[in-house]
């Protein structure tokens, strides 16, 4: 009943890249994410039972990767409380003047350098999809503080990213 | 707000995932997989043993139980004479049950009210007789049962004298 070993490994083929970014996205170690990335295909393989066809698989093993992402910062004692940190950014940096070239690299090397709160929710909801009232269900917080907390984390990543010389000349 | 940062983003998404797992990875998953596929079957023996051992224990009890109820003791196996007395009383019940069994076309409701009487003290003689197989002392339990008898056949014996009383009256009144 758990399907053939063939069937797993292809499965694992067709979605391990992405799901070990998601891991990574909110871990930012790799260690973890890739501890992340087995426990949740082992889980998945072993529940398969349990997946009904209302998702695809891939989005079913995403939110089984997100899970167990979080619960893992949350071991690290990430705090998604508000802090005023990001205030010395100037608010009238004006982004017009942003490259086309900006490179995908560089800022996902500046998204790691996000403090976890910022990082988690900027990547659920820029790069992983979900909106405000899905991340507060997924990080159990208010929806309200989803959003601060993405504005700031969006804010505090064009910093890192302005102070990397990102900014066209 | 500008939303250029925000835009390209979203619009890059797949290039973002750009890390790799390690490649080993997957022998480590597939090697807990194996792991989980050896737990299974000795999981099940181990129910399906326990399911087993329920089953016997189960059995042993009902075989013992039974033997217990077809090993019925008589009264004869306890004591000859009590025995004797019963088989005695026995046969005058059953004499006296008969000739109450006349009156009853006449008098259907004092027969309903005594039978009903004589119908306890049976079911307390029943319940003495299961209760003999299992009992630590028999010889009480076997005179309890005689005893029962005794005061069975003097119910009996002062319902025929009622009962005919009552008859007399009636054919009495009757004339």
């Amino acid at each position: 009943m758990q399907g053939s070993r063939a069937a797993q490994f292809d499965l694992y083929k067709l979605y391990a890249k992405a799901m070990y970014n998601v891991a990574l996205r909110i871990l930012n170690y790799e260690e973890e994410a890739e501890d992340v990335l087995q426990e949740s295909f082992l889980d998945a393989f072993t529940r398969i039972v349990d997946f009904r066809q209302e998702t695809t698989f891939g989005l079913w093993l995403k939110q089984i990767v997100i899970n167990k992402s979080i619960n893992y910062l949350r071991k690290r004692k990430m705090e998604f409380v508000s802090t005023d940190e990001v205030s010395e950014v100037p608010d009238e940096i004006s982004f017009d003047d942003y490259d086309i070239r900006l490179q995908v690299e560089e800022v996902r090397k500046a998204i790691t350098e996000l403090p976890d709160g910022y990082r988690v929710v900027l990547s659920l909801y820029l790069l992983e999809g979900y909106d405000h009232e899905e991340i507060s269900h997924i990080l159990k917080i208010s929806e309200n503080t989803s959003r601060t907390q993405y504005m700031r984390a969006k804010k505090k990543l064009k910093s890192i990213l302005e102070l990397k010389g990102m900014r066209d000349e | 707000m500008n939303n250029r940062l925000e835009t390209f983003v979203k619009e890059n998404r797949r290039s973002f995932d750009m890390m790799e797992p390690s490649p080993a990875l997957w022998a480590k998953i597939e090697q807990k997989l194996d792991q989980k596929k050896e737990k299974k079957p000795v999981k099940l023996y181990l129910w399906m043993s326990v399911a087993a051992a329920i089953v016997v224990v189960f059995s042993l009890g009902w075989f013992y139980a039974g033997k217990m109820q077809s090993g019925e003791i008589e009264i004869a196996d306890v004591n000859t004479v009590y025995a004797k007395k019963e088989v005695q009383f026995a046969g005058l019940i059953v004499e006296k049950k008969d000739s109450l069994a006349i009156f009853a076309a006449a008098n259907p409701e004092l027969y309903k009210k005594f039978t009903a009487d004589l119908r306890k003290l049976d079911e307390e003689y029943e319940r003495l007789k299961n209760e003999l197989p299992a009992s630590p002392n028999q010889t009480f339990v076997v005179k309890a049962m005689v005893k029962n008898r005794e005061i069975q056949l003097q119910l009996l014996k002062q319902q025929l004298l009622i009962i005919n009383q009552v008859d007399d009256y009636k054919k009495v009144n009757q004339i």
